[in-house]
């Protein structure tokens, strides 16, 4: 069955149901009303937005335009990283997580899009951007955790991490039950949406291909790829996130510069 | 030259408005045991701090071993001086596990002990063998501050730089604890408010206060 196409009137009722939940929230007094309003109109506009751009992409299909496009999503990516792990932005922190983010974002495009699906054109627009998106929001996710855990609690235990300098261990061997740490609270959620898909919810990507007219086993194996590529994407972008930055933070005497966290 | 082990000439410190050091100089000689003394707010916590580079001086001169600090002398020092703070956060782990970790630094690979080596010096500062089993969070200040010491032992340091080391101990954990360290050849800095400590050093140096 071809999918049926949303008009905009039929988009618009579908807002209507936000009337139960705002009418719960201002209920009990929660202050969300607010942001819920703020929220829904960026996600209406952004996503709007993202559509027009996407079909323009897709009509041109230039793989110098979509790699382009590719580091936007990371550079903006970046920015929410270190904002949302509550830290500031320093020269330190953005280059080394941009590089990190790229880089991971660029090993699983290449592994994925060109070693297992074997796109017929380099970076087709159709898998490119929505297979990258998928990994780069993960990631972003993934990166938050992982960044704010790491340096929140060097931050807060630093008379351990000094404890270790002082019995002979050099930085990154002070540094690694932090990393240790950081890898764990990154890794953990996707880890359990992995060990729960299919169960418990129906990922958005195999509902958007069902949705779109796929078979359930083609949707199935993309999603099996999705999942191992957002796994390994998000694990490889908070190891370089916090190895890389972590040669920029710190003061020759091994002390963490804490102007990069928020007071 | 000096030749003392550490040589802290005249040096200034403040944090913010606040000053902690006009004009300190002290000199700290191989083998002595010292206790620190001063209020609440004196500077014992930074001058420890200052002492293994974990702060500068705004101004004046430090020396270990006769060599001014930097870089390469403060990564020198953290690998012959042991530092103690005196509530020890090893985390939550099991405490052999937390102690192996610390061995198994490229620096002290070869001084790791074996478990009977380990309990042997536990058993010296009047600690079981089941304290290695035990969940590091789960221990007293006390047993967390002798598993610390036992390890800067094990690890053969000569200069030990101690944080209140007996506020947590009774009287005959002192006395074991004072058998442990307060060899010839180790170099004690210790800050402690405990008279019974206090007595065993063989020198003092009171702090100003000039907040």
């Amino acid at each position: 069955m071809d999918i049926i196409d949303l008009s905009w009137w039929q988009l618009g009722i579908g807002f209507l149901i936000l009337i139960i939940p705002a009418w719960i929230l201002w209920r009990y007094k929660t202050g969300l009303n607010k942001k819920l309003g703020i929220a829904t109109v960026r996600m209406t506009l952004q996503l709007l937005f993202v559509g027009y751009y996407l079909e323009y992409l897709f009509e041109l299909d230039n793989a110098w335009l979509n790699a382009a496009w590719i580091m936007i999503m990371v550079l903006v990516a970046d920015f929410a990283t270190i904002d949302r792990s509550e830290l500031n932005r320093k020269k330190s922190l953005l280059i080394p997580i941009f590089a990190a983010t790229f880089f991971g974002i660029i090993v699983i495009d290449m592994f994925f899009l060109e070693a297992v699906i074997q796109l017929p054109k380099f970076l087709a627009a159709q898998y490119t951007i929505p297979i990258t998106g998928m990994v780069l929001g993960n990631c972003l996710r993934s990166n938050v955790i992982g960044i704010n855990a790491f340096y929140y609690s060097l931050n807060e235990h630093q008379e351990r991490y000094r404890f270790y300098l002082c019995c002979g261990a050099t930085r990154s061997e002070a540094v690694f039950p932090f990393f240790q740490d950081a890898l764990k609270k990154s890794a953990n959620p996707t880890l359990a949406s992995m060990a729960t898909i299919g169960l418990v919810s129906l990922p958005g990507m195999m509902t958007g291909q069902i949705l779109s007219g796929s078979s359930p086993l083609i949707a199935i194996k993309y999603q099996i790829m999705i999942m191992l590529a957002i796994f390994s994407g998000t694990v490889l972008s908070v190891y370089l996130g916090i190895k890389l930055s972590n040669r920029f933070v710190f003061y020759d005497n091994d002390v963490l510069d804490s102007s990069i966290l928020k007071d | 030259m000096s030749s003392g082990l550490f040589n802290i000439q005249n040096i200034h410190f403040r944090y913010d408005d606040e000053s902690v050091f006009e004009d300190f100089s002290v000199e700290i000689n191989q083998g002595e045991k010292i206790a620190i003394k001063g209020e609440s707010g004196s500077g014992k916590t930074t001058l420890f701090r200052i002492l293994l580079g974990f702060e500068h001086p705004e101004k004046g001169n430090i020396l270990y071993q006769g060599e001014s600090y930097s870089t390469d002398t403060i990564h020198k020092l953290r690998k012959e001086v042991a530092w103690l703070p005196q509530d020890l956060n090893l985390g939550s782990g099991n405490t052999s596990e937390l102690v192996d970790f610390i061995f198994e630094f490229q620096h002290n690979i070869e001084s790791k002990p074996s478990r009977s080596k380990l309990v042997e010096t536990l058993n010296q500062l009047g600690l079981g063998e089941d304290t290695l089993d035990s969940k590091f969070s789960d221990l007293s200040t006390g047993q967390r501050q002798r598993v610390g010491l036992a390890t800067c032992f094990l690890l053969n340091k000569k200069v030990l730089l101690l944080d209140e080391p007996t506020s947590a101990l009774d009287e005959q954990s002192k006395q074991k604890v004072t058998d442990l360290i307060l060899q010839d050849n180790i170099t004690v800095i210790s800050t402690s408010h405990d008279p019974w400590w206090v007595k065993r050093c063989d020198r003092i140096i009171e702090l100003e206060n000039y907040g």
